[in-house]
């Protein structure tokens, strides 16, 4: 190999390690971002979550506990009934 | 993934170690290790006929956690496989295992099912069934984490080097796959429970075999854990009927019906009944004659064994003579208080992550503070996150992790904590967890007290460790377990950040420390000479007894001689919300807000501040309300003020106190000259320069990677 063609080679190989380090701060600042935009997100729900984790209460446990499903069918149903209630009070007061 | 490692403990077990091993040539695992100890069946001709490494231990070296140990030092697979002599793998099993540990980046560990084999009971094979799709309700590979179950069993289990070598078996004598499982959860790793990756093992005893053996098993219980099996006709009846009804169900879905469902029925009837009666037998077994104990133990056992057995666990179990009796007190933890430390002492701490080029020089770092539990007032957290919450504003990631080793905030969920540590300290606007089961890894990951070092150090994903040290813990304890494992948080070569010259020298000097000092930062907006009126007769003490470095005594006492010597002086005490019984008149104020502490300071003539160790905050506040103060000479406030600087200093020497305080009560001159210099001094101490400092110090950790990466 001519000293010409290693002298290229050379700054191939620089230009490759330069690309490579360039990558390299770009996924890294990626990375901080994903990071930052993670914390914010669990801070958020950790601020919404304050009073549930206050009273200890684990809504997802507490929902899988038997009758929870249950209790939840039964709040539906008084619910549509009092919303029918609600409606055929309208109607009769627009009659 | 590459590498894996097959070990199989042995002792006579020739039965099935020819069909375990031709399964494994045919699963092709990298290498496969026995250990047996002190086969005379056959097992070791067998193992070497297969080819494969043999390691022949004495019998009494033998122990479950201790060989599972030695084997897997042994061994050099990334995976190393535990089974027992008698479980042959299914096919598919190691690459089921394999597939296990790409289900998640945290995997240490994974076990499969136990199979029944052909001959095997249905009332076992039921049981069997039935508990392991408890691990799996949709049939999957399921990862479990901190929380789920520990279980894990070294019939048929797969471990990840990295997690064996953080973690290790425990030298127990059985048992020791479910103290891994539980070790392996608690430090953050995550297990797989993987159904294709199954063998088969149970086997069958013929019904009176398997009687005797119950018996024997739960007398042991007795023996080992005082587990006393209840037996009562009804509740006992009702207790077979249910399992046999199971059984029951359990055949006719597999097609049997007719006269071989009555003859299961029957077997079953047997089966159940006759282990419940040889369990209560069992546990039982000290009250019958030892004839019927000989004849109804499977290993021939007529003997009393312990008087333990015999009794229950709470009365005397071993009466010898010239001894009180002793109590059996049942296990009460899952871990002892500081098991991390003895894991780091074990294991050494997890390996840091290989250094990226350039990134003590990225303008955004992740950072994760991990924290000892708090309350409000603690003056050491309150530095940590008034320069926490502005390096977050500075654009890094932040979180906190709150390293809860004693247990105070058992009770407190993360969103609390967060919550607590806003109204507390500053507007932190991370999030906040509690102990490390959703670690994510970090650039630096930083330890601020002796008892977040131990936790952190187990911390796998991060660039680097940094120490901000905001006194000398060992000092806080005297000889005891504490004084031993603070001081040793000082020797795993942590870049400490130390809140004074003072602190930074001894690091250096008395640990051979890397260390640099930050200024702790005063509050302007807060403490500043406020507008009242400011009253020449009185002092004002800082008497937080409860933290002994404060001197307490010595500092009532020199009250007391200044009392003596002026007893028209004013003495008001802050900072406890206790009153102290002390010999003279004082005002009692309690804890205070930092508004209210800076009124009291523009009141006060005289503050009094001791510190024993490093120097804390409050002096610099009470200067910067133009307060002058009197601290102790000779210990660390030369440091930052020196010999003759704002602070009136004086050794520890209640009546050289009281000259001290009496010096500025009476020289006008001189009280003008410190307040003025006290107030001047610290102007340009503000929590933005300490921020500056810490960081500094944050990207010489991550310097300090790069260069010993580069040596």
């Amino acid at each position: 190999m001519s000293e010409m063609e290693q002298t290229a080679t050379h700054r191939d190989l620089e230009a490759e390690n330069e690309r490579l380090r360039v990558r390299v701060s770009e996924l890294e600042n990626e990375l901080v971002e994903v990071q930052a935009r993670t914390n914010a997100v669990v801070a958020q729900w950790q601020e919404r979550a304050y009073w549930l984790d206050r009273w200890h209460l684990d809504l997802n446990a507490l929902m899988r506990r038997r009758g929870a499903s249950e209790f939840r069918a039964l709040i539906r149903a008084l619910r549509s009934v009092v919303w029918a209630g609600k409606r055929a009070r309208r109607r009769l007061k627009n009659q | 993934m590459s590498g894996v490692s097959v070990v199989i403990p042995v002792k006579d077990g020739a039965r099935y170690l020819e069909e375990l091993l031709d399964a494994l040539e045919r699963e092709r695992p990298d290498e496969v290790l026995v250990v047996d100890s002190g086969s005379r069946d056959g097992s070791p001709g067998i193992a070497r006929a297969h080819g494969v490494e043999l390691l022949e231990i004495e019998p009494g070296d033998f122990s479950h956690g201790r060989t599972r140990n030695l084997a897997a030092e042994r061994t050099s697979g990334e995976l190393i496989c535990f089974l027992t002599q008698d479980a042959t793998p299914c096919p598919g099993w190691l690459a089921a295992y394999r597939e296990a540990f790409t289900l998640a980046d945290d995997v240490g560990a994974a076990y499969g099912p136990h199979l029944a084999r052909p001959d095997t009971s249905p009332m076992i094979a039921r049981e069997l069934a039935e508990f392991f799709a408890g691990f799996a309700t949709d049939g999957g590979p399921t990862v479990q984490r901190r929380g789920d179950a520990t279980f894990l069993s070294n019939v048929n289990a797969c471990y990840a080097r990295a997690c064996w070598e953080q973690i290790r078996f425990r030298d127990v004598p059985y048992s020791e796959d479910q103290a891994f499982g539980e070790d392996l959860l608690a430090a953050g790793w995550s297990k797989v429970y993987q159904p294709a990756a199954a063998v088969l093992h149970a086997h069958d005893y013929p019904p009176v075999e398997f009687m005797r053996r119950y018996f024997d098993e739960y007398r042991g219980l007795r023996e080992a854990k005082g587990h006393v099996e209840p037996f009562a006709l009804a509740s006992s009846a009702g207790h077979v009927r249910r399992a046999v009804g199971a059984d029951r169900r359990w055949l006719r879905e597999r097609g049997v019906g007719g006269s071989e469902l009555a003859r299961w029925t029957a077997r079953a009837t047997v089966h159940h009944a006759g282990r419940k009666m040889f369990s209560a037998l069992g546990s039982r077994a000290g009250d019958l004659p030892a004839p019927v104990r000989g004849a109804l133990s499977l290993e021939g056992r007529d003997d009393n064994g312990t008087a333990s057995a015999q009794r229950p666990p709470q009365a005397s179990v071993v009466e010898t003579p010239g001894l009180p009796a002793t109590e059996q007190i049942p296990k009460m933890l899952d871990a002892e208080g500081y098991q991390v430390v003895s894991r780091i002492w074990a294991n050494g701490p997890a390996p840091l992550l290989d250094p990226v080029p350039g990134m003590a020089d990225r303008e955004r770092l992740r950072l994760a503070m991990v924290i000892p539990m708090f309350a409000r007032g603690s003056g050491g957290h309150n530095t940590l996150f008034q320069i926490f919450t502005r390096l977050e504003q500075r654009g890094h990631a932040c979180s906190v992790w709150v390293a809860d080793m004693h247990g105070y905030a058992r009770e407190v969920w993360p969103a609390v904590l967060r919550e607590q540590i806003r109204e507390f300290f500053a507007p932190f606007e991370g999030p906040v967890f509690k102990d490390f089961g959703s670690w994510q890894g970090a650039d630096v990951v930083m330890t601020t007290g002796w008892d977040t070092v131990h936790p952190a150090l187990e911390l796998p994903g991060c660039r680097a460790r940094a120490y901000i040290v905001n006194d000398h813990e060992p000092e806080f304890f005297a000889a005891s377990t504490e004084h031993v494992l603070s001081a040793d948080t000082y020797s795993y070569g942590m870049h400490c950040i130390a809140a004074s010259p003072w602190l930074r020298d001894l690091l250096v000097e008395r640990y051979g420390a890397s260390a640099e000092a930050f200024q702790l930062g005063v509050d302007h907006s807060v403490y500043r000479p406020r507008p009242v009126e400011r009253r020449p007769d009185t002092v004002i003490y800082y008497a937080r007894h409860a933290t002994p470095r404060r001197a307490v005594p010595i500092g009532l006492m020199a009250l007391a001689e200044l009392k003596r010597r002026r007893p028209d002086v004013r003495v008001v005490l802050f900072g406890a919300n206790e009153q102290l019984y002390a010999s003279f008149d004082y005002e009692h104020l309690g804890v205070l807000s930092p508004p209210q502490l800076s009124s009291l300071y523009s009141e006060a003539r005289v503050g009094l501040c001791l510190s024993l160790t490093n120097f804390s905050l409050m002096p610099k506040e009470m200067l910067a309300c133009g307060l002058p103060c009197v601290e102790l000479s000779g210990i660390s406030a030369e440091s930052i003020f020196g010999e003759d600087g704002p602070l009136e200093l004086a050794p520890l020497d209640s009546n050289r106190l009281a000259d001290a305080m009496e010096h500025l009560l009476e020289d006008d001159a001189e009280w003008e000259r410190r307040s003025r210099e006290g107030i001047s001094y610290v102007a340009s101490h503000t929590w933005d320069q300490a921020t500056d400092e810490v960081e500094a110090g944050l990207r010489r950790a991550l310097r300090d990677r790069e260069a010993l990466a580069g040596s």
